[in-house]
């Protein structure tokens, strides 16, 4: 057959193709042929990092369940309505227990508006009713 | 922009950047992507002796490293590499280069031959006949034809006009032509 050009180009690249194959070729630096995978690196680093991170959002968590603790349930203690007219305060005074000071007999200045006596006072079982919360 | 990665997924090009910028891995990359073929490209250059095409390809790519700082952006790697490449055959070769190429523009008719040759037997052929190829010619061949360069790159290389480098090309595939046709007489 007729060799053209291309013919000889390609039987040329072709042998070229088979004698480089069949080289021994030095490494670039003999000594540095040792490298750390890169994995190797890559695992430990998420392990950290993942454990850092689990640490980090359990404190997060714990600061939260606290305050959130705290606004769950608020019991209040409502003041009774009572329609009892304004009280007047009077001291009775014993003449005998205390001879010397004069039975006074006062009259409140301060007229009020609202009960002077709601719901049960905090000296009597010693609880704070309206502090109370529960968690 | 995405930037790859992998360095076996980066062009010559951005190893070479990257290898300027101080990365030995992506100069490392570099030569395990070219070494074979530049160590054949010296074997077949200075005859044969694959010991001193090693030793040539390693200086090559020794020079490359020292001077890896100067490679600006923009600068085809291939052309930057195989000028050194060649400057090296050419320093290795010089009296025999001079004494070919005197012989060679002489003697060289351009007319075209027409080669009729099994395509099997031209496998052996070749081989034989580029090795006898004067150095001169076998030079441009080599770095066109067999490293696939073009032919601005190959006139880079060698400091030589393009037109030179498309005569000179030209002439080759006659003289290969010619000793095509002379095997094929003498069988």
């Amino acid at each position: 057959m007729k060799i053209e050009d291309k013919d000889i180009i390609r039987t040329a690249q072709q042998l070229r193709e088979e004698q480089n194959a069949q080289f021994h070729v030095r490494p670039w630096n003999r000594h540095s042929h040792f490298h750390i995978p890169t994995w190797l690196v890559a695992v430990p680093a998420a392990a950290i990092i993942g454990f850092v991170l689990g640490i980090w959002t359990n404190v997060s968590n714990l600061k939260e369940a606290k305050l959130t603790a705290l606004v769950d349930t608020v019991y209040i203690k409502v003041p009774e309505k009572v329609n009892e007219p304004d009280t007047i305060v009077q001291t009775d005074t014993k003449q005998k227990e205390t001879p010397i000071v004069k039975p006074i007999s006062t009259t409140s200045a301060v007229k009020h508006n609202r009960p002077t006596t709601v719901g049960r006072s905090i000296a009597d079982d010693k609880i704070r009713y309206d502090l109370l919360v529960k968690n | 922009m995405l930037i790859p990665l992998r360095l076996s997924a980066q062009t010559d090009e951005q190893l070479m950047l990257r290898a300027a910028r101080g990365s030995d891995r992506a100069f490392e990359e570099l030569y395990n992507r070219h070494a074979r073929r530049l160590q054949g490209f010296f074997v077949r250059r200075l005859g044969e002796d694959s010991d001193l095409a090693a030793d040539f390809m390693h200086d090559t790519f020794l020079r490359l490293y020292a001077a890896r700082e100067s490679y600006r952006e923009g600068k085809s790697f291939r052309a930057w590499f195989y000028t050194i490449a060649y400057n090296l055959c050419k320093n290795h070769l010089r009296n025999r280069l001079m004494m070919v190429h005197d012989k060679c523009e002489d003697a060289m008719d351009t007319t075209d031959i027409e080669v009729e040759m099994d395509t099997s037997i031209l496998h052996d052929a070749l081989s034989q006949i580029l090795r006898d190829l004067p150095e001169d010619y076998a030079m441009l061949f080599s770095l066109h034809y067999e490293e696939e360069l073009s032919v601005p790159q190959v006139a880079q290389i060698t400091s030589l006009p393009e037109g030179t480098i498309k005569s000179r090309l030209h002439k080759t595939m006659t003289l290969i032509k010619q000793k095509l046709q002379q095997y094929e007489d003498r069988r």
